[in-house]
């Protein structure tokens, strides 16, 4: 820089003068797209947002009682750590953001025993799994000396899928046809009745279970109990503390038996909502206090709870009446109905979760593994290299097909081809991986091809094998990438619709599916329903109200891909 | 060195174990929910039928159907009616008649092409009229040389080679080109209006979708638009945009839309809407009592206010019930 007009140091040109105008002008472009790409999409959401809670239509009386007790405080209060206390002001970011953020998983978490696996199969399902890990823990210890590779390795496989799938029954009834001809060869129908029956079928099937809020406690909160227990014995080192921990958090859930009724919940929401809730928080709150750093921060959110407290009191008292919100309770557990003001999202959100539970089955394993061979088994030289070179070009050029094309792929595989029925959860759920899995594959590859060679040769050197150094230097350098790139793509695999419309996720579903295999609503088909009903409130207020719900879900999993992302990070 | 060793062997163990599992625990997680079965056909008793029913189709009908899927769940909560608005001709070909369907509804009576086609998959579909729609054509609210049209001249508009310009038709009329907006190839409406009123083919310099929203919407930033859809969307805007009174012939009187004029005959572009549940499909518990709610229903009050349709009468509910 100071050479620029610095006469005396001539060392760039004899004239001594240099035209700042072209970084000038440069720079400001630059600026400007920034400005010009913010705008566009805070205007958006402002717009969406607007529609959704409706602030005008708010009397006067609300406005100003809200802003006298929740958001002066919150500014002043704002203001003060941002100029005098930063650290304070990190905490009190993250501990506002936190119940927030606990709350919403807490509700996933509802959602996943409400609609997707029972309490009981929940219950079973940690059960065996336990019980798994009880057996595998023994026979490590007895026989680990003398047993051979294969050996552990059949025991490690074998005791879990024994324990939780047991060994299934199976029937197949088809006529085997030529591929291309369709001449019909024989027809094959046999099946085979349960082998042997998995320790979860067992539990399952016993005639006395758990009531479904103790069954949650005993395999819910329990386990995130002990993770509690384990994260606090290991930043403190006493099993005192350990133990406090995990009894606070089983005291926490455990009154929920006693007291739900009485809050007008049930059990079972308690004991999740509360387990969900306290962990993440009293974690949080503990490791701020052991550190000793902004405690002042802390007061941010209890600030901002009383001030919402105080003004929900005013407001009841004085009879303010408040926003006409369209993104309210009802919207978030209702199913769509003719009327905009009764109608809500719910189905189509628990049918976008399950969907999406398909595609993380089925991309992130397929996905990774076709990377790791790619940028770490596969052949780089000759004309096998050539091939694979193409291959890797045309992968990239998946990426990049419309999402209407997979669509239609989706259709003619898993509806036409293997014969599913159009419509559900599966074949979205497929359907929409399938459409992912390029964008997983190459994020992914990107990801192991940033881990520097110079750490691979060092394990070579150390006489490493080559599974040796892609399992231990390779995937835990490539693993914040590889989740980042992963969990983003989770994000347009959520709000895709072209592709559900054309495998036949109806307009409108008004149950949410009750397996894999049920018909599903979806949260961007719903919208798109919405959109192009005749009356008007469908298109502005429920519309506007889907899509915040959609951006909120979407916000959630980026949330999740950051923390992912900072957590292995700081690993390194 | 040796310790240090086997502390990171065990670390291995562990870590795999861990892998394991929690793989095992995914996979079982689809395995384990799959198994609470969807597909109970129900059994009877009025309060635990389940089941599912698919509805597919025409956009016009959909309205209807959505409503009676509405209602009938109200009722029968266990049973899972999905509506879809696919087209008439859409629903038919890519839903119906390869038997991923269960109902489709159709703004005009089934082709010999689609027959043909279910007949292949073994799909019989029953014909039965349901409610009855006054297609409604519209044009810009600042359209002021406009008020009522005859068929002939709709032709002369939307027939095949249409005219171009507003003067072509009518020399009174401005020297503007045409802005033509109207349903989707894959519609009912699209071939009911082709056959009916243009004696055969459609124009193809008109903008084709299946939201009618998008109609109205040209309707009112273009004076020289033009448009039509059922007369719902019209209800519902009244005030956006100019419905267009219609006339048979050169010497009869313009009539107005309305749902009185559709259901007295006055009107001449009144047409029937129909769904076609198919014969298989009506075998199905829940199928069947759901095609008996919906004709029972037809002839209900408000087919009429809530969804903007002319509601069946008597002697047709009668017919259809006869059918099942």
């Amino acid at each position: 820089m100071a050479t620029a007009d610095d006469q005396a140091q001539q060392w760039f040109g004899a004239d001594g003068q240099v035209s700042q105008l072209r970084g000038a002008i440069f720079r400001y472009s630059c600026l400007g797209a920034t400005l010009l790409a913010l705008t566009l999409v805070f205007v958006f959401l402002l717009y969406v947002a607007n529609d959704a809670f409706q602030p005008a239509t708010a009397s006067t009386g609300w406005l100003l009682t809200v802003a006298a007790t929740v958001v002066l405080p919150a500014v002043v209060l704002a203001a003060y750590f941002y100029f005098r206390d930063t650290r304070a002001g990190e905490v009190a970011y993250i501990s506002f953001g936190l119940p927030i953020a606990s709350t919403l998983l807490a509700g996933g978490a509802l959602i996943v025993f409400n609609e997707i696996v029972t309490p009981h199969g929940w219950f079973a399902l940690v059960a065996a799994i336990g019980a798994a890990y009880v057996v595998i823990e023994l026979y490590v210890r007895k026989r680990r000396a003398v047993a051979s590779a294969l050996e552990q390795f059949a025991v490690r496989v074998g005791v879990p899928i024994l324990a939780i799938v047991g060994i299934p029954g199976f029937g197949v009834d088809r006529t085997i046809s030529t591929p291309l001809l369709g001449q019909e060869l024989f027809h094959l129908s046999v099946s085979v009745p349960t082998l042997v029956p998995s320790l979860r079928g067992l539990i399952l099937s016993l005639p006395v279970l758990p009531m479904d809020s103790v069954a949650l406690l005993l395999s819910f909160t329990l386990p995130l109990a002990g993770v509690a227990a384990i994260r606090i014995r290991r930043v403190r080192e006493t099993d005192r503390d350990a133990l406090v921990a995990a009894g606070a958090v089983v005291a926490a859930a455990g009154l929920g038996l006693v007291a739900a009724p009485f809050v007008g919940v049930s059990a079972m929401t308690w004991v999740v909502v509360s387990t969900v809730l306290v962990v993440p928080i009293g974690l949080y709150v503990e490791s701020v206090f052991r550190n000793g750093e902004g405690i002042a921060g802390l007061a941010f959110p209890v600030v901002v709870g009383t001030g919402a407290l105080l003004a929900f009191v005013v407001v009841e008292t004085l009879g303010f009446t408040g926003p006409d919100l369209w993104l309210d309770w009802n919207f978030l557990t209702e199913s769509h109905s003719r009327t905009p003001r009764d109608a809500g999202i719910y189905p189509a959100l628990v049918g976008s979760i399950m969907i999406l539970i398909v595609v993380a089955i089925m991309a992130f394993p397929v996905g990774l593994g076709a990377a790791i061979y790619l940028e770490e088994y596969a052949p780089n030289q000759g004309l096998a290299g050539k091939l694979v070179e193409l291959i890797e070009i045309n992968i990239a050029n998946l990426a990049g097909v419309p999402s209407v094309v997979y669509g239609v792929l989706g259709l003619a595989l898993f509806v036409r081809g293997i014969g599913l029925r159009p419509g559900i959860v599966i074949v979205g759920g497929l359907t929409i991986g399938l459409l992912i899995l390029p964008i997983v594959i190459v994020s992914a590859q990107e990801a192991i091809r940033a881990v520097p060679d110079s750490l691979r040769q060092a394990s070579y050197g150390m006489g490493a094998t080559r599974w040796q150094t892609v399992r231990n230097v390779v995937l835990p350098r490539a693993a914040p990438g590889i989740f980042t790139g992963t969990i983003l793509a989770f994000g347009r695999a959520i709000g895709e619709t072209a592709p559900l419309l054309m495998i036949g996720i109806a307009a409108v579903v008004r149950v949410s599916p009750n397996s894999f295999f049920g018909l599903t609503g979806a949260m961007p088909r719903q919208i798109f329903t919405w959109s192009r009903l005749i009356a008007t409130d469908f298109r502005y207020g429920v519309l506007a109200a889907g899509v915040v719900t959609l951006l909120v879900v979407m916000l959630m999993m980026n949330g999740t891909a950051i923390v992912l992302r900072n957590k292995y990070q700081r690993q390194d | 060195m040796t310790d240090n060793q086997s502390g990171r062997l065990v670390d291995t163990v562990s870590r795999r174990k861990f892998l394991a599992s929690s793989g095992a625990m995914g996979a079982v997680a689809v395995a384990g929910c799959s198994e609470t079965d969807s597909d109970d056909t129900g059994n009877g008793g009025s309060e635990d039928l389940s089941g599912e029913v698919r509805i597919t189709g025409s956009s016009t009908v959909f309205p209807v159907s959505d409503a009676m899927a509405e209602r009938f769940m109200d009722e029968y909560p266990h049973v899972n009616v999905t509506t879809d608005s696919t087209g008439s001709g859409g629903g038919f070909e890519n839903h119906f008649c390869p038997g991923d369907s269960d109902i489709n509804g159709a703004s005009r009576p089934v082709k010999d092409e689609e027959l043909s086609q279910c007949d292949e998959n073994g799909v019989t579909p029953i014909e039965m009229q349901v409610a009855g729609d006054a297609l409604t054509m519209a044009v810009s609210p600042e359209n002021d040389w406009v008020d009522c049209m005859s068929y002939d001249e709709m032709a002369q508009i939307w027939g095949e080679n249409g005219a171009e310009m507003w003067s072509d038709v009518n020399s009174d009329w401005p020297d503007e080109p045409f802005d033509l907006y109207g349903p989707d190839t894959t519609s009912g409406t699209y071939d009911w209006f082709s056959e009916n009123v243009n004696g055969g083919g459609h124009t193809d310099q008109h903008e084709g979708t299946e939201d009618d929203n998008i109609i109205l919407e040209a309707l009112q930033q273009n004076p020289y638009a033009m448009g039509y859809f059922g007369f719902a969307y019209y209800a519902e805007n009244e005030d956006r945009v100019k419905a267009v009174e219609v006339k048979e012939n050169e010497g009869d009187d313009c009539v107005a839309p309305s749902l009185d004029a559709a259901s007295e005959g006055d009107y001449p572009m009144a047409r029937p809407l129909f769904i076609y549940p198919s014969e298989e499909a009506l075998e199905r518990e829940e199928v069947r009592t759901f095609v008996e709610f919906y004709i029972e229903n037809t002839s209900a009050d408000w087919i009429g206010s809530d969804v903007g349709y002319v509601p069946a009468n008597d002697d047709l509910v009668q017919e259809n019930l006869d059918k099942i």
